[in-house]
């Protein structure tokens, strides 16, 4: 989890020797023709419940965006996870900041609060918040925050630690306002662990909503799979599940990936 | 460490959690049981989950499916990326397109076909649990692979020209702290996510139970088991992980 903020050193790179990018993306290009022809050969044999034709599944993605109903709980998942991370990398932040300035609260927050938080199970949350607070949004969001917390905490603590002594140093003898020094020197040098957090966040958030959705929410894609899969329409559970890999994929390709790389390279320093 | 030199804040935390579960406590006497039962009742319960036979039975079988799982994870997970290591011409397919496909893929996905392809069983769980992992497994034995040293492995290269001796004599080496740390996000995904297999066309393990009795508004069980899954989790990494992750770290 650490190495996020490391990649793209001189090491990352693949050795000179070997086959060209061309040739890499042919052999990658040819596996998806094989397994899409695969596909469209066996769908006709077996029942379309159990693999449908990619059609269906075409026009099941197509439903999803264009339909007003279907389109109302693919904003809800996207709400529930925004709120999501945004609450829980607050509430990790904020944890992460009091145990490293209150250093008599550290062991408290570190070892017995963010260890308790990680080692509890997504589902237990779902089941519990489903209980105490029935079937909602805030079900699903709090399932999420409880998950997403220690991960916002773990790696945050990780920027905090890695904080350049002497740059603090220096930065107190140009002026005594701690204020300023926390807004000038820390906020920025953690921007690249901030990043990382983000984009962890992002992709884990994403493995536990659907779930959370499913078994304890009325809204959202995890509601539209329920009901797939009660109906026995597997093109439309194939359709949410490859619009997820897009979005998520995508999302980390053009968003996550290169906030990454541009903190890394503006404030990482020694990262 | 001895009591004498315990810092104070490791005391205050250790007060801390007793406040909490007094507040646990005191909170529980004004709820009723299917909304806070009280820290004693599901003690309880805990206790039943690791002793009561009719319980044993679905602890059992949620420990030996994730043990299965992270194994057969780390053992594919590692292996695709060795494979994309050793014939580059398919890094491209492993490392570009299968890994964020994998890693892509929502966990409950895998649950639901999983219920619609096979029959009901052990198989099937260990399939969507192995599916869940093995992206976490195949991105750090590959991250592994890129920070192996590549000057020792042409060093070792110039001492013999037997390749299966300088796998197992510099390149293994090398890279056990990150088959290490593959295996400890994989062991900690299992129980917190991958769980999820044991949901859906289940009729054991600690989430069939907990499924069970939230249907039947029993959060005692509910309770018993996240903190059974918390001890198990804590006991695998105390006694398993933490000691091998000692004997193989980087030096």
């Amino acid at each position: 989890m650490t190495s996020a903020v490391a990649r793209g050193g001189p090491g990352a790179a693949t050795g000179p020797a070997g086959p060209s990018v061309a040739a890499r993306r042919a052999v990658a290009a040819a596996f998806v023709a094989v397994l899409a022809l695969a596909w469209v050969v066996s769908s006709g044999r077996v029942p379309a419940y159990m693999l449908p034709p990619p059609a269906d599944v075409g026009a099941a993605m197509w439903a999803l965006v264009a339909t007003p109903v279907r389109a109302v709980h693919l904003g809800a998942t996207l709400a529930h996870i925004g709120a999501s991370i945004a609450i829980a990398f607050v509430g990790g932040a904020v944890l992460a900041v009091v145990a490293h300035y209150a250093r008599w609260s550290a062991p408290a927050i570190h070892r017995r609060l963010g260890p308790f938080l990680s080692a509890f199970s997504g589902i237990g949350w779902t089941l519990l918040g489903v209980i105490w607070f029935g079937v909602s949004s805030f079900t699903v969001v709090f399932t999420i925050v409880a998950v997403l917390l220690p991960f916002a905490l773990v790696n945050l603590r990780e920027g905090l630690l890695a904080l350049d002594a002497e740059l603090l140093e220096m930065g107190r003898s140009f002026g005594r306002r701690r204020g300023a020094a926390f807004l000038l020197l820390v906020l920025p040098s953690l921007l690249p662990f901030a990043a990382a957090t983000l984009r962890i966040m992002f992709g884990v958030a994403w493995k536990v909503t659907l779930t959370a959705e499913l078994f304890g929410g009325g809204r959202g894609l995890g509601y539209v799979i329920n009901v797939a899969r009660q109906d026995y329409d597997t093109a439309t559970l194939f359709a949410v599940i490859a619009f997820i890999i897009v979005a998520v994929t995508l999302a980390d390709r053009l968003v996550f990936g290169p906030l990454e790389r541009r903190t890394a390279r503006q404030f990482g320093g020694r990262a | 460490m001895s009591l004498a030199r315990r810092p104070g804040s490791l005391w205050l935390a250790d007060a801390l959690v007793v406040v909490a579960i007094a507040g646990w406590a005191w909170g529980a006497r004004s709820l009723p049981e299917f909304v806070l039962p009280g820290p004693v009742a599901v003690g309880e319960r805990l206790l039943v989950l690791f002793t009561d036979p009719d319980f044993l039975v679905h602890t059992v079988a949620s420990t030996v499916r994730v043990i299965a799982s992270v194994v057969i994870a780390l053992l594919l997970g590692g292996g695709l990326a060795l494979l994309a290591r050793a014939v580059p011409v398919l890094d491209g397919l492993i490392s570009g397109l299968l890994q964020p496909f994998l890693n892509a893929f929502p966990s409950i996905g895998w649950a639901i076909l999983a219920a619609i392809w096979f029959a009901p069983g052990h198989l099937s769980i260990v399939f969507v649990q192995v599916a869940i992992l093995v992206p976490f497994c195949l991105i750090n034995v590959a991250e592994g692979l890129r920070q192996v040293d590549r000057e020792m492995i042409e060093m070792a290269r110039s001492f013999t020209r037997r390749r299966p001796r300088v796998l197992a004599a510099v390149t293994v080496p090398l890279l056990l702290p990150y088959v290490i740390g593959a295996l400890r996000i994989a062991y900690g995904v299992a129980w917190k996510i991958a769980l999820v297999a044991e949901l859906l066309g289940s009729t054991s393990g600690l989430g069939f139970l907990m499924l069970r009795a939230q249907g039947s508004a029993d959060i005692t069980t509910v309770l018993a088991a996240c903190l059974a899954i918390v001890a198990l989790f804590y006991a695998g990494e105390r006694l398993l992980l933490d000691p091998l992750a000692r004997r193989f770290a980087a030096r």
